[in-house]
């Protein structure tokens, strides 16, 4: 369960920062995930390429191969319908886990 | 498709492996680049780089992984999932899988019988497009035609791609082991191309054997070459000798053509000149292969055309007859076997339906416990899609073991019903030795167990998603979802008992009616009664006075038996169903226009009447005197008096049998016997007309030779007895009376058989599923019980409060049964002769045993709520 909740919480950001930033390369993911929480995350490389696949096997994201400012060739993903609705769901269903989260704690 | 893109990698993991190269690299040589633009040193930037991207083997394998996943890794977590929890309640996953098993194996069984039997009874490519041709009269029909008419239809017709022409005879057998009865079919050479059927062993007919002299040769069908000539496969260019004259066996037809039904081999049609100019015999069927996109409606419309044709040019044979067009698979099938089919196959998908509804039932009563559970998996971010076909696979598993279990007891099952029928029954249904377990029966009971598993997965489903996760978090799994669920497991019980009451009914019903079918006869003491049947084949038999002169000599030897008490011979036996029924006309007595009087003619020889006890009511019996030399006599049954003379006296008064236009002689009744029944099925029975074997000699008949000690023993030497007078004549089936008529009872005792299953089913089903009720009705209302004993209530009485409960769900589903019972009643007894519709014993027996079975199973349940402690009960809060 833990295992894939966590997935799940790696595929909600990686799915917000592409709704927010259009197209992006793995690198620049890493660093906008990085940055937008202020250094608090830090998503490891070995986990984001499979979970970008996997997204991509599962038609949440497109990808494309194209050249960066500074003239090197990376791999572009950006957001498919499917994805921006599967972004929702995640949203969603995160939040309920914070709120039964918390009611757990309020409890204990 | 996803899954496409997946497989697709699969196969290029090469190409896969070099793109998840490039780009891991383009990740590293961005962060090298940008290392460097903040002032390290390329090299530094470079490990540093390489560093923080940790292992990139590991990496690049993960990706490859989520790559070519297939998605079969989150599939398999769930039947590993599945399978736990499974295993954690063995009481709900045995009782489940095992009314899964029998569900699902007897509707596995009931389809392949239905599937060798109805749909594909003989493996004849398209078998749909073969056709039956034949004419019809005005009044009455007749599935023959002539020769010429034939050729006619040959020669004119557009519609199919072949017709070919057969006729069927009787033979005698001789020059290997005792003479035998053997049933010939004479086809002209394109009948085996029209069934685009070819030999098992050697070859079918040639074109040129279609001629008189040449066609001598003969093709044998697969279960005689079996019984006959135990599967010599070097029976080829063996002779064989048919009514004196010598055939060569050329081949044997497979196991799969066993058409037309009853057959032991094939002769060519070899007719000649006459014969094929002949009109006026109707001796011939003719079966075609319609042409590729001829519909059977234009071939029938073609052949109403040149049927009118040809009544008008030939109006003396051809006037007032018809040609029709049929399926040949209606004409095998016949009007009764698929009806038995269809409802014995509509019952056991009905018991299938049950068994989802209480394996639905027992998961419900399973899902008050797994609320938490479920809810918990919800807050870890389980998605509502992803519980749901969590449980539905959970019950795919389960349908899918109990279809591996369905399979093994449909096989045993099929075994069963293969090896009990009589081989002398199984010539009859072609495509009865074909049952076996086929691909489209395994593909049946694979789709038969997703259909279980959706059903029943599907009400615990939705139960499921009806759970509020926070709610019932909050509430320490004590919350239930409220009457609704409840209500509908009651209803699933209440249903399980009406439909068990209403099956076990039925087949009660009809298994008394069989029952008194099998002792029908018992007046007569069958089993002291050996029976065979005899033909007297017309080349050697060609005159009246050789038959009756051989009836006589073989009577004679046969009384000379020692232990024989009585022998006698008719052409039919009480229950028979033999004899014909023909129209007959009374002397000086016009018929009324539009009123058929018809009768059942039967020759015997005089001392049957004494051996079968019937008593002669008027006038006198059938005597030594009686001769071909003398006054042809008769002898009718107290029916016939009654209908056709009224208060008249009719001895002394002549009738004659066949109708009009018959060429039979007047024979003068000089007595009356009591009324004897004929029929096997049929509750209106024809009169009769009794002749005497001496003066009306048939060509077929039964001999029976009565005896207080052991028929059978009597055999061997009746048949020594009879070889003494023609040794080259065969002795058909020599068995008991009582053998023979359990023969013709074998289908009749197959449906009741396979009814009885499905009932017995039902009952362990309704037991099951009051028990799954009132099991849950007790879990969900401890607490409240505990408070009932705390606040001083006896055992007694929480023992009553849940007997009343499960009484209530009983009376229910029994009253309900009842009236279900009522009208199925009616309907098998329209069905089956000797099924009382109204047969109170039945209903009320049945009653009392489900009213038992239904209070029995909610036994446990109770006893357990009368022990439920109130101290712990309250305390598990």
């Amino acid at each position: 369960m833990a295992k894939n909740d966590l997935q799940g919480t790696l595929d909600l950001l990686i799915l917000k920062t592409l709704d927010q930033n259009g197209v992006l390369h793995g690198y620049g993911i890493v660093l906008h995930i990085q940055s937008a929480s202020n250094d608090l995350l830090r998503v490891e490389e070995g986990s984001l390429y499979p979970a970008l696949h996997r997204m991509e096997q599962s038609g949440w994201i497109a990808s494309e191969w194209a050249m960066t400012e500074t003239n090197r060739r990376a791999k572009y993903y950006k957001l498919t319908a499917e994805g921006r609705r599967q972004l929702e769901r995640a949203q969603e269903s995160f939040d309920q886990l914070v709120k039964g989260v918390r009611a757990v704690l309020r409890f204990a | 498709m996803s899954i496409i893109r997946r497989m697709s990698n699969l196969f290029l993991r090469s190409r896969v492996d070099r793109e998840i190269d490039a780009e891991l690299q383009s990740h590293i040589d961005l962060r090298t680049d940008e290392n460097v633009a903040c002032g390290m040193s390329p090299e530094a930037a470079r490990r540093d780089a390489l560093v923080r991207f940790g292992s990139r083997a590991a990496t690049q394998e993960k990706v490859a992984a989520a790559d070519t996943a297939l998605g079969l890794d989150r599939f398999w977590f769930d039947l590993r999932y599945a399978a736990r929890q499974l295993r954690r309640s063995p009481g709900f996953t045995i009782t489940a899988v095992l009314t899964l098993t029998l569900g699902i194996g007897s509707n596995t069984a009931v389809f392949s019988s239905m599937d060798a039997v109805v749909l594909r009874p003989l493996a004849v490519p398209h078998l749909d497009r073969v056709v039956t041709l034949f004419e019809q009269q005005d009044r009455g029909t007749s599935d023959q035609t002539t020769l010429a008419n034939y050729a006619d239809w040959l020669r004119e017709s557009t519609s199919f791609e072949n017709l070919a022409a057969y006729s069927a005879a009787d033979m005698s057998m001789t020059g290997s082991g005792d003479p035998t009865r053997v049933s010939v079919a004479l086809t002209s050479p394109n009948f085996f191309q029209m069934m685009r059927a070819d030999a098992f062993l050697g070859r079918i007919f040639a074109d040129s054997e279609a001629r008189p002299g040449r066609d001598a040769v003969a093709v044998l069908n697969y279960g005689f070459w079996q019984r006959r000539f135990g599967a010599d496969a070097t029976i080829c260019g063996r002779k064989v000798e048919l009514d004196q004259r010598s055939y060569t066996v050329i081949g044997v037809m497979p196991k799969t053509m066993q058409y037309p039904a009853a057959i032991d081999l094939f002769v060519p049609l070899a007719p000649t000149a006459q014969q094929l100019s002949d009109r006026k015999n109707r001796n011939y069927f003719v079966i075609g292969r319609l042409r590729d996109g001829v519909t059977l409606k234009q071939a029938q419309a073609e052949m109403r055309t040149i049927g009118e044709r040809l009544a008008k040019d030939y109006p003396a044979t051809n006037a007032g007859w018809s040609v029709r067009v049929e399926p040949l698979l209606a004409r095998i099938n016949g009007e009764w076997t698929p009806m038995y089919y269809r409802l014995i196959m509509g019952a056991t998908l009905f018991v299938l339906l049950v068994v989802c509804a209480n394996v639905a039932n027992l998961q419900l009563a399973r899902g008050v416990s797994r609320r938490s559970e479920i809810a918990m998996r919800s807050a870890l971010g389980a998605t509502r899609w992803r519980i749901v076909r969590q449980l539905l696979t959970e019950n795919i598993l389960l349908a899918l073991i109990g279809s591996f279990g369905g399979v093994i007891f449909a096989a045993a099952y099929l075994h069963i019903l293969v090896i009990s029928m009589p081989q002398r029954i199984i010539r009859y249904i072609p495509g009865w030795s074909n049952t076996s377990l086929n691909g489209r029966a395994l593909l049946f009971s694979l789709g038969l167990a997703a259909l279980a598993g959706l059903a029943s997965g599907f009400t615990p489903a939705l139960e499921a998603l009806r759970v509020r996760p926070l709610e019932q978090l909050k509430a320490g799994g004590r919350s239930s979802t409220g009457s609704r669920g409840s209500r509908l497991r009651s209803l699933f019980a209440v249903s399980q008992i009406a439909l068990a009451v209403a099956l076990v009914i039925g087949a009660a019903l009809i298994s008394k009616g069989m029952f008194s079918l099998l002792h029908i006869a018992d007046a007569y003491q069958p089993d002291k009664v050996l029976t065979y049947s005899i033909t007297l084949p017309d080349s050697r038999y060609d005159t009246p006075q050789k038959k009756a002169a051989w009836y006589a000599d073989s009577l004679e030897k046969l009384r000379a038996l020692p232990g024989a008490s009585h022998a006698e011979v008719t052409t039919a036996l009480p229950h028979s169903d033999d004899g014909w029924v023909r129209d007959c006309e009374i002397e000086n007595r016009p018929t009324i226009p539009g009123k058929y009087q018809s009768a059942r003619q039967i020759s015997v020889s005089p001392g049957y009447f004494d051996a079968l006890h019937i008593a002669i009511v008027s006038g006198r019996n059938f005597n030594q005197g009686d001769s071909l030399d003398s006054v042809p006599v008769a002898l009718i049954s107290r029916r016939l008096a009654d209908l056709y003379f009224g208060d008249q006296n009719p001895i002394g008064h002549r009738i004659r049998m066949g109708g009009r236009d018959s060429h039979d002689s007047w024979v003068t009744i000089v007595g009356i016997a009591e009324e004897t029944t004929y029929d096997l099925w049929l509750d209106t029975q024809a009169p009769v007309v009794y002749l005497n074997m001496a003066q009306h000699p048939s060509e077929w008949a039964t001999f029976t030779i009565f005896t207080e000690g052991n028929p059978l023993a009597l055999a061997a030497p009746a048949r020594k007895a009879v070889a003494t007078i023609d040794a080259a004549l065969p002795l058909d089936g020599q068995m008991t009376w009582r053998q023979n008529l359990n023969e013709s009872l074998t289908g009749l005792m197959y449906s009741a058989g396979m009814l009885g299953l499905d009932a017995l089913i039902a009952l362990l089903l309704s037991a099951i599923g009051i028990f799954g009720v009132m099991a849950n009705l007790v879990g969900e209302r401890t607490r409240e019980i505990g408070v009932r004993v705390a606040m001083g209530a006896t055992r007694q009485s929480v023992l009553a409060l849940v007997l009343r409960r499960a009484s209530w769900l009983t009376a229910a589903g029994i009253g309900t049964g009842l009236v279900m019972a009522f009208f199925l009643a009616r309907m098998v007894a329209h069905l089956l002769r000797g099924v009382r519709p109204d047969d109170p014993l039945v209903f009320i027996t049945i009653t009392l045993v489900l009213a038992a079975v239904a209070l029995g199973s909610s036994w446990i349940p109770a006893r357990r709520a009368a022990r439920i402690d109130p101290m712990q009960a309250l305390r598990s809060e």
